[in-house]
This record gives structure tokens, C-alpha cells and sequence, in this order.
């Protein structure tokens, strides 16, 4: 692995209210890397929806928290969520990986979008939930410096 | 810089004969959309008028505001009612676009 990697780690309460502020910090951390404006947008996506899911599913109404990872690599950001709820089988991928596209407005069911807008918007994503030990969901985007181009 | 204070959800109706404009601005996510669902809910089930939700102003939307955005496009099929989502923000599009939810808006847009 890289030893330039230099992580930053916040904690929140496991609260839709501060998955605003995990927002904000990726903001800060993405932009001073200097990533560009559509991929800091894309990563706000996945990151919150990986909030989302802790929020939603982890935890219940039974509090909790939340600690988010900022990996920064020379070329990469790298985030990861983690929560210590209980176990849950909602990532599963061929279960959750559902799109609208080849279905009628008849057909559709709400829910099952954020997994895979996650998986879209970012260049990596792996979730790892074992029972009773949380779920931990990493997500990385490659930094595209405009001077390298192809 | 947006200050904080300009990210704050916020949903402004204005009413017009036959028709209802819903304007939204700031981030439209899981924290807020009780709020967003409170709003909408006595104007989703009137078939008399024109729904119109305007997103020029909206900063952010997750899954949670997608998912309620094709709620009220299920229902107001169901009831034969006119919807449509204007003035959409491009990064906003892009994520109706991945999604597949944007072929269901351009529809409600055709059938007047």
C-alpha cells in the first residue's frame, strides 16, 4: 500500500441530520486534493447513500454511530462508512443492483437505488457486513489530473 | 461558496388557477424528506390540478428524494393526474438519467 496514504476519521451519530456534515467534509478533503467539480458531486452521492444506509438499516430507531474515513493517496480517495449495527442482507448486489430502466412506472418499487448509485459513481466500491459486526462499506475515486491526459 | 444557510431544503408553493407549482431549493435528502413528504401529500391527491415541481434552485437530491419523486409520479398515473418536474439542474438530471427514472418524466411531460 501506499505510505503517503493520510487518513481522516470522523465519528457521527448514526443521524440523518449530520449526513450533511460528512458532505461538507468530503467537499473540503476532494477539493483540496483537486479533484473536479462533477466528481466531488458523484462522490457526495455515493458517500450519502452509504450514510443513508447506516442511518436507515443499521440502527433502527436505537441510536448509534457512524465513523467515516477519509483516505487521501497521491492519486485516490478512498471513503470508507462503517457502522457497528446489526447484521442485514439489504447490500445484497443481486438483490439491490436494480436500475429503471427496462421496467414500467407500474413495475418500479422504491428503494434499492442508493446501492447502486453508489456503485455508478464511483470508480470502487466493496461492502463488507459480517454478523454482528457492523457493515463497512469502502468506496474509491481516482484523481484524473488534467495534465495526464490519455 | 454556498453558505450554509442557502443548502437548507426549503419548498415554496405557489398556486395558480388550474395548476400548482411546488419550488424546491437547497439539498433534498434523507433528514428533510419528511418535511418534503408533508408538503406534497395534500397535493398529490388533487386530480383537479396541474402538479409542477420546479428543481432550478435544488442543490442536491439523494435516492431518498428520487424515491419520493417516483411516489408521486406512481400515484398521479394512477389518478390520470398531470405531473411534471421542471427546470431540472444538470448533475441533478444525470443521477434521473442513471437511474432510469428521467424516461418516466419525460412521459408525464407528453401526455397533456
Amino acid at each position: 500500500m501506499n505510505a503517503e496514504v493520510q487518513k481522516v476519521v470522523i465519528t457521527l451519530p448514526a443521524n440523518a441530520d449530520f449526513v450533511d456534515i460528512v458532505r461538507l467534509n468530503l467537499y473540503g478533503i476532494a477539493s483540496k486534493m483537486g479533484f473536479s467539480y462533477e466528481d466531488i458531486e458523484d462522490m457526495k452521492v455515493a458517500v450519502s447513500e452509504a450514510c443513508n444506509n447506516s442511518v436507515l438499516y443499521a440502527y433502527g430507531q436505537e441510536g448509534g454511530m457512524v465513523e467515516v474515513t477519509f483516505e487521501i493517496g497521491r492519486d485516490q480517495l478512498s471513503i470508507k462508512v462503517k457502522d457497528d449495527g446489526e447484521s442485514f442482507d439489504r447490500m445484497d448486489r443481486t438483490e439491490n443492483t436494480v436500475t429503471l430502466h427496462d421496467k414500467d412506472l407500474h413495475d418500479v418499487e422504491i428503494g434499492g437505488l442508493g446501492f447502486y448509485l453508489m456503485e455508478a459513481l464511483m470508480d470502487d466500491v466493496a461492502v463488507d457486513n459480517e454478523a454482528g459486526r457492523g457493515t463497512q462499506v469502502v468506496m474509491t475515486k481516482r484523481l484524473m489530473r488534467s495534465e495526464e491526459k490519455v | 461558496m454556498n453558505t450554509n444557510k442557502n443548502e437548507k431544503f426549503n419548498a415554496t408553493t405557489e398556486r395558480r388557477e388550474g395548476s400548482c407549482t411546488v419550488y424546491l431549493s437547497g439539498e433534498l435528502d434523507l433528514s428533510v424528506a419528511p418535511d418534503f413528504r408533508l408538503v406534497m401529500e395534500p397535493l398529490v391527491g388533487d386530480s383537479e390540478i396541474d402538479l409542477v415541481i420546479n428543481l432550478k434552485d435544488l442543490k442536491y437530491i439523494d435516492s431518498t428524494g428520487i424515491g419520493i419523486l417516483l411516489s408521486i409520479l406512481k400515484a398521479r398515473h394512477g389518478m390520470n393526474a398531470r405531473f411534471v418536474v421542471e427546470e431540472v439542474p444538470s448533475q441533478i438530471q444525470r443521477l434521473f438519467d442513471m437511474t432510469g427514472i428521467a424516461k418516466f418524466f419525460a412521459a408525464s411531460r407528453n401526455s397533456q
